[in-house]
């Protein structure tokens, strides 16, 4: 039985050792917003934030993660600014990266948050979304930050 | 599901759309004959809130946008208060131009867009009529505008006389707005799934639950062709013995277990013993000899005018290539995945499909039950490109729901993903072309070795039927038989015949010293829409200072899926990698842009994918079977590639084209082109080596 502190909430959840954390969120608590995409830290789908750090959540084991705080596109609000900007510049097109791509943008303002340009496409550039909606992002997340699109 | 009684129920002005011998028909709810159900609802309610039953897939093309649009468009309704379910599969709901229900071909927009219209106009009438009945004043004092009835200073919502609406006859000959009056169609409304996929609320096929459901894996053969011949269960028993192993239909060994993770961890320890295949053992290398040693067979002749060998010989300018295309992957983001329940006496699937024709078929055959029995619920897809109307997915769950007696949600693991196949065919093409010598090209002979899809309509799509006037041509293909799996991908035929047919006209415009765009304007000049295309192309990428010798600069042109599309991709080569800088695109979608930001994104993607293709992707093997079984190895294009894009949108007078697939075609050889007129470099083949 793991103990788990997911958006603010207190999640008793019985798992393997090994479990990733993507699974446990997803199928167990069944959060779905975390995406499944490569199961290898690749595509990026599985973000969330550990403590205010983007983790790839299918490469990190539940049993490492107790009592830390742990962030998914659930606990954002809707009212966020990245996510008001998502809207706004129509980034999404069968959106099922967009989360991942949202909580890397997350993670990336709480450490910076006036990205440059080059650094908010080198950033975003370990994430993958087979639509192509890359442009937009990358427009998105500096709008949400002010910067300059 | 949604059944013409449930409708009935509830209450406002219930619409139907329903295909009769003579095309489509608007009904009303109760005229709906009883055995028969419609191919699209549509429902404005008491509280003024306007539900359509979709019939197509939302894979991110943004259907669940574009068609109800176009019927609040006529009824002249907030966009902020439609919303959108996903029809339920069954006959009623299958395109009446393919015949099956079915989202492919760049073909919902233009399939449905006069009947939305009519629909949208009719009812606003209906409503008009019950209005000045109810309020006593002559229709023609009231206005219908913006989800209100207007009359005077009064003002009063669509809903509060949707009820007597649903009671008036259907007019007969409802006003259309003229596109003056338009206040969607042309501008666009934001996408009604954009905000539930930014807070990741939207429900894929890998996000369904049922209580008391097992998970599902399927393990697959190291190489393509081979079945199961030996299932060694006794590790997994050992340690998971409540796991189930079993073989299923597809090829592949099911195992089910009470968590993804203990199918995963369980399947470590099977041992499965595979049948001999044709491809054990090949490389990459063996596919390329194969192929290439079929383009020596005689082909079918699909097409023949003038006589092309002739022409050839007695021409000064001559180019003869080879091409060598690879298979290709999908990688949809969300891998195969699908939750079935076969019941005794019913059946619901959820899935993320592209047919959900095909789905009810397979609920069909392995359930035994009727149609009337079986719930096929489609989710969102996260991403389709042809991959999601093939449904072995599918049946591989019910299979094993069936087997079980309880709910099965299969996930495919990115490495089973790729490894089951299904991929875009790989090609061999030899080309021989000829020209005057002012490089106008007066024949083409072209034959491809490729598995044939389509009975091998697919083989020659884009070349058999391209605009270009060339006097004496050939088309011949290869029918290609291997054991392994192929299937549409995004705009599939086009995206290797595009590639050699556009690479092919610049080889000739450079051995001629000529420009390869005034080129194609020649050989397009008995197509204004084509040649409108290519000309605005020019125009807006400033070809004629941008373009030369020496300046990597590239442009394709190719029809498909009913549009036109040229690109112009500038190009440079940063320490032996191709970098591209920007792609102008024209596209030209026939009488009218719909929702002008769903064309920009949707050839925006294209160019990504198309662009991917291009530049990094390749199936490799290893044994026969796939040696890149993950994004590690299979790479598709990243932000930091992404060009600047733009995307021009050009009308012409004549039917609707597609938007879907048509941008992806001309992406690839346009950047070949580009590397050949800026550093003499020819690809022949790709993914671009250099």
């Amino acid at each position: 039985m793991y103990e788990l502190k997911i958006n603010g909430r207190t999640y008793r959840v019985s798992a393997y050792e090994d479990e990733p954390l993507l699974w446990v969120i997803r199928e167990r608590l069944r959060l779905t917003g975390t995406k499944f995409g490569c199961g290898m830290g690749v595509c990026g789908s599985c973000t969330v934030l550990i403590d205010g750090k983007a983790a790839r959540s299918c490469l990190v084991p539940v049993s490492s993660v107790a009592g830390k705080e742990i962030l998914t596109i659930e606990g954002i609000p809707e009212n966020h600014p990245l996510k008001k900007a998502w809207i706004e510049e129509q980034v999404p097109q069968c959106g099922y990266c967009q989360s991942g791509q949202i909580m890397e943008a997350y993670a990336l303002l709480l450490e910076n948050p006036r990205p440059t340009k080059k650094q908010v496409i080198e950033r975003m550039s370990s994430h993958l979304c087979r639509c192509g909606t890359y442009n937009r992002i990358v427009k998105a997340i500096l709008k949400a930050s002010g910067g300059k699109t | 599901m949604i059944t013409r009684r449930d409708l009935i129920k509830m209450g406002g002005l219930t619409l139907s759309i329903m295909l009769m011998p003579a095309g489509y028909r608007l009904l009303k709810a109760e005229e709906v004959p009883k055995r028969y159900a419609p191919n699209l609802w549509i429902n404005l309610s008491k509280d003024n809130v306007l539900t359509v039953f979709v019939n197509k897939s939302e894979m991110g093309q943004g259907v669940y946008t574009g068609l109800p649009m176009i019927i609040a468009e006529e009824l002249d309704f907030p966009w902020e208060r439609v919303k959108v379910q996903p029809a339920p599969a069954g006959k009623p709901y299958v395109d009446p131009k393919m015949g099956i229900q079915l989202t492919g071909g760049s073909t919902s927009v233009s399939n449905m867009y006069e009947i939305l219209r009519l629909a949208g106009a009719s009812m606003r009438e209906m409503l008009l009529a019950s209005a000045s009945k109810k309020l006593g004043i002559p229709k023609e004092k009231l206005i219908a505008k913006g989800g209100y009835i207007i009359a005077g200073d009064k003002r009063y919502t669509y809903g509060e006389f949707s009820e007597l609406a649903n009671k008036e006859p259907l007019p007969e000959k409802p006003r259309l707005k003229s596109p003056q009056e338009f206040i969607y169609i042309g501008k666009g409304v934001p996408r009604i799934d954009v905000p539930e996929k930014t807070n990741g609320k939207a429900i894929f096929g890998i996000d369904t639950f049922e209580e008391g459901m097992l998970y599902m894996v399927v393990e697959r053969p190291p190489y393509f062709g081979a079945k199961p011949l030996k299932v060694d269960t006794s590790e997994v028993k050992r340690e998971f013995p409540q796991v189930e192993v079993f073989t299923l239909s597809s090829g592949g060994v099911a195992v089910c277990g009470d968590s993804f993770w203990t199918c995963q961890k369980a399947r470590q320890k099977l041992r499965v013993e595979w049948s001999e295949s044709f491809v054990k053992g090949w490389k990459d290398k063996d596919f390329e000899n194969f192929f290439l040693s079929k383009l020596k067979d005689k082909g079918q002749v699909v097409k023949v005018k003038g006589t092309p060998q002739k022409a050839y010989e007695e021409s000064p300018i001559k180019v003869e290539e080879t091409y060598i295309q690879p298979y290709l992957y999908h990688a949809t983001m969300e891998p195969m995945s699908c939750l079935a329940w076969l019941k005794k006496d019913e059946c619901i699937v959820y899935a993320p499909t592209q047919s959900q024709t095909w789905v009810l078929e397979s609920a069909k055959r392995i359930s035994g039950l009727p149609e009337s029995r079986i719930k096929v619920i489609t989710t969102y897809l996260g991403g389709g490109f042809g991959r999601k109307a093939n449904v072995e997915f599918v049946a591989e769950a019910l299979e094993a729901s069936k087997k079980l007696g309880k709910p099965v949600k299969l996930i495919y693991t990115r490495e089973d993903d790729i490894k089951s196949g299904y991929f875009r065919p790989y090609s061999a093409t030899h080309i021989k072309a000829s020209a005057d010598k002012e490089g106008n090209i007066n024949s083409l002979s072209f034959k491809i070795a490729v598995q044939p899809l389509l009975n091998g309509r697919a083989s020659v799509e884009g070349v058999e039927n391209m605009f270009y006037a060339i006097p004496n041509l050939l088309v011949e293909r290869v029918d290609v038989e291997l054991p392994v799996s192929f299937w549409f991908w995004r705009s599939v035929g086009s995206t290797h015949n595009a590639f050699s047919i556009e690479t092919i006209i610049d080889r000739i415009a450079y051995k001629a010293g000529k420009d390869p765009a005034e080129l194609r304007l020649k050989l397009l000049k008995d197509n204004p829409v084509a040649y409108r295309v290519v000309e605005y192309a020019m125009e807006k990428s400033g070809w004629s200072k941008n373009f030369g010798k020496g300046k990597a600069v590239g442009m394709a042109y190719h029809y498909s899926f009913g549009s036109h599309a040229c690109h112009v991709a500038q190009v440079s080569l940063e320490k032996n990698k191709v970098r591209v800088h920007k792609i102008v695109a024209v596209i030209d979608v026939g009488p009218l842009v719909v929702h002008p930001d769903l064309i920009r994104s949707q050839v925006e993607g294209a160019i990504a994918m198309g662009l991917s293709m291009a530049l990094k992707e390749q199936v490799s093997f290893k044994d026969g079977g796939v040696e890149n079984t993950n994004f590690h190895a299979y790479q598709i294009l990243t932000a930091e590639e992404m060009p600047q894009v733009e995307v021009h949108i050009l009308t012409s007078k004549r039917e609707m084209g597609g938007v879907g697939e048509p941008g992806l075609p001309p992406t690839a050889p346009a950047v070949a082109n580009a590397l050949l007129w800026g550093y003499g470099i020819r690809i022949n083949s790709l993914p671009i080596r250099l």
